[in-house]
């Protein structure tokens, strides 16, 4: 009797799995649930609201049902990569737009031109030069969900207090070179004497702050022939000013005080460069008042460095997949005013134009740069560019050399990364 | 079936499952890594993958940002391993002359190597923060200036090899301790009545009947700081202007940054080689010990 009941319960269980893996069970009005892999790096508050929007959707769409997975930035193109190229990676994912010419080059992103259109996303909704970043031989391999420009944040209370305020007392944040150099010695000294743990300003992501610079100066990564033009005369007045702010001014602190952003959340630093995306950190400290602005004009122009996430799929999709894939890339398109809450602009104008967006103090302030922002150079060896460029700002930061001697150095070496790519793709000029 | 025939067999059985681990995840990588050593292989550009000879080990000799980060090696065994060994054996000494409570000291001072890496890396992170940093409190409450562990290019160094030190100097200092207690009571006791004891006891003594287990725990931690790659990737990032980033981490950014799986592979032999080296010397000098 007791055999038999066992295999009663084995036969009954064995039913169940099949069930479960024939895609019966679950199956809405008849047809099967379709299930997508979603993967980014969205760990920190920003992977909340992402969350949220994917419940949202996952209730809308029944038969489709979508899965996050998270990954630290850190690691997250190492594991998409290996992932994709074997033809495991996710359905879809997200890539900086910085990231996409090794990504693309790899072979594994799908052409996304059907998502643009009819039923899908209007492609005149979108900033051209943030759809280029897309364009490979004259297909795009995504749909941008986001900007994210670098600008600036500075603490109300700090420049409340000195006396940085407009005619209606709030807060004014400096725009234009003299502005921020007096502002932030006025917030170090502000009372006339000076404060051995408090600063104007400080370096958070020296490479990032110097990349925001240097647009402004009349810098640039390559020249016309895409070669590494790093220390360009523009690049160097750039670095020169960011170096004078330590070596000459004492405006901002020692390179070894790693003061930066968590000197602006402890209210010892009165202003920053960043990222839009950290804004989420600062939404969780209670009774920090900061305002969000441009980054100030220090050069002869105004610019910024800014990047973009975009929404790419794999090779190799059925049918089902790509339909399901497509209107939920269209759904996080569409409801990207809620992901900009997470610290982000949005990437299509319409949704800029809202009253809600405007409302975001800080996210209206530094979409104001979108005419001017510059990407990364679109090219493959970008992390060996970026890991240059990083030292160069650091030897002159820190006082070891002078700023033309050290972007020299970065421009040579990052040449040499460029011609070694160059040979081994056997793709003259690599992606541009 | 005769016996020896079946004994034979049933050893076979016990190896198999290790064996086959260790095929599949030592003796296949290995060959792999041979494979990719020879190849350009980029996972950025797959359809240019190919058979380059010896271009990468002579591109990789070549390069300055390798010979960097072998200095940079160099450096941490350099300073790693001799004060390893002193702690250590400090320790050992220390804890073999306890009479009481040695167990229990024991215990704690072998607890820091039972930590994963990843765990010790946090704990240092926090006790080096220059803001709010354990150090940094018991200096500032010293009335003494902060010191910036990890981002001063000349510190961040030796606050890495403190941290390892404080991560492995148990587990050395245990197989010290077991060395020093393997030593026949009656050699200290014959040494006692010809009039040497205390410091020329130990010279005499103690330290050259406990020379193979130091030459073992030399060579061993030699070899291990030869792989020199999670302490600095948690605590600097290899960082500041690339003080402390080794080979290891060089082979990892090469790799998993850059994507040129062909060139990592070579830096990996070139290691491998400089390791074997020192592999080699330890297999000699304990067959001369021995002899």
């Amino acid at each position: 009797m007791r055999i038999r009941q066992a295999l009663y319960g084995l036969l009954a269980t064995i039913l169940a799995i099949l069930l479960v893996r024939s895609g019966w069970i679950g199956a809405v009005g008849g047809r099967p649930q379709t299930e997508i892999s979603f993967w980014n790096g969205f760990t920190g508050p920003d992977g909340r609201v992402m969350l949220e929007l994917i419940r949202r959707f996952n209730r809308e769409n029944p038969d489709l049902k979508v899965s996050m997975q998270r990954i630290a930035w850190a690691t997250y193109y190492n594991k998409l990569m290996v992932a994709a190229v074997n033809g495991r990676g996710p359905h879809v994912f997200v890539i900086h737009a910085s990231t996409l010419p090794r990504m693309h080059r790899a072979g594994f992103l799908e052409p996304a031109d059907f998502l643009y259109g009819a039923g899908g996303v209007p492609e005149e909704d979108f900033e051209p030069l943030v759809l280029r970043t897309t364009e490979f031989n004259g297909a795009r391999v995504g749909v941008p969900l986001d900007i994210h420009p670098q600008g600036l944040y500075c603490n109300a209370d700090m420049l409340r207090e000195a006396g940085i305020v407009d005619e209606r007392g709030n807060p004014k944040p400096p725009a234009t070179r003299d502005e921020f150099l007096r502002a932030a010695a006025l917030m170090m000294h502000p009372r006339g004497s000076p404060s051995p743990d408090r600063y104007g300003f400080a370096l958070t992501h020296w490479q990032n702050n110097y990349q925001s610079v240097f647009p402004q100066f009349g810098g640039r990564y390559l020249d016309e022939n895409g070669d590494a033009d790093l220390d360009n005369p523009g690049n160097v007045a750039a670095l020169e000013f960011l170096g004078s702010l330590r070596t000459k001014l004492r405006l901002i602190p020692p390179p070894d005080n790693q003061l930066g952003w968590i000197g602006f959340r402890q209210r010892k630093v009165g202003m920053v460069f960043d990222g839009v995306y950290m804004l989420g950190d600062l939404k969780r400290l209670e009774g920090m008042r900061y305002v969000g602005a441009p980054m100030p004009v220090l050069g002869h122009k105004p610019g910024t460095m800014a990047d973009s996430h975009i929404l790419c799929l794999r090779k190799g999709l059925s049918e089902r997949e790509r339909d399901g894939v497509a209107r939920f890339i269209r759904f996080l398109s569409e409801n990207s005013l809620d992901w900009a809450e997470a610290g982000q602009v949005p990437a299509r104008r319409s949704v800029r134009n809202t009253d809600r967006f405007r409302r975001m103090q800080v996210q209206h302030a530094f979409s104001r740069q979108i005419p001017y922002m510059v990407y990364p150079p679109r090219i493959v060896p970008l992390f060996e560019m970026g890991l240059e460029i990083n030292l160069a700002v650091e030897r002159v930061i820190r006082g070891r050399m002078n700023a033309r001697e050290s972007l020299r150095i970065a421009d040579q070496n990052a040449q040499k990364a460029i011609d070694r790519d160059r040979a081994e793709s056997r793709r003259p000029g690599g992606v541009r | 079936m005769s016996a020896p025939r079946l004994r034979g067999l049933l050893g076979w059985g016990y190896l198999m499952p290790y064996a086959s681990l260790f095929g599949l995840f030592v003796l296949v990588p290995i060959g792999v890594a041979a494979y990719l050593a020879v190849m350009q292989f980029d996972l950025t550009s797959p359809g240019s993958a190919g058979f380059v000879g010896l271009r990468n080990f002579a591109d990789a000799w070549n390069d300055e940002y390798v010979r960097r980060a072998f200095a940079v090696t160099a450096k941490f065994a350099a300073m790693m391993v001799p004060s390893l060994v002193v702690v250590a054996f400090s320790l050992a000494v220390g804890l073999n002359a306890m009479p009481r409570g040695r167990n229990l000291v024991r215990a704690m001072v072998f607890l820091p190597t039972m930590f994963t890496v990843a765990v010790t890396g946090i704990l240092w992170q926090w006790f080096y923060n220059l803001e709010f940093g354990l150090f940094n409190f018991v200096l500032k409450n010293l009335g003494l200036a902060p010191v910036p562990w990890l981002s001063d290019k000349n510190i961040a160094m030796p606050s890495i090899v403190l941290m390892s030190l404080w991560w492995t100097s148990g587990g050395t200092a245990v197989i010290l301790l077991a060395g020093l207690q393997n030593i026949p009571r009656m050699f200290h006791e014959a040494a006692a009545l010809d009039g040497a004891d205390g410091w020329r006891g130990f010279w005499s003594v103690t330290f050259p009947l406990l020379r193979p287990v130091v030459l073992f725990v030399i060579v061993t931690n030699l070899i291990g700081a030869f792989q020199f790659f999670p302490q600095a990737q948690l605590l600097t990032g290899g960082g500041p202007e690339l003080a402390t980033r080794g080979v290891v981490q060089y082979i990892y950014e090469t790799a998993f940054n850059g994507y040129r799986l062909g060139y990592a592979a070579a830096m990996s032999w070139m290691l491998a080689a400089v390791v074997a080296v020192f592999g080699f010397l330890q297999f000699w000098l304990m067959r001369k010990e021995a002899s």
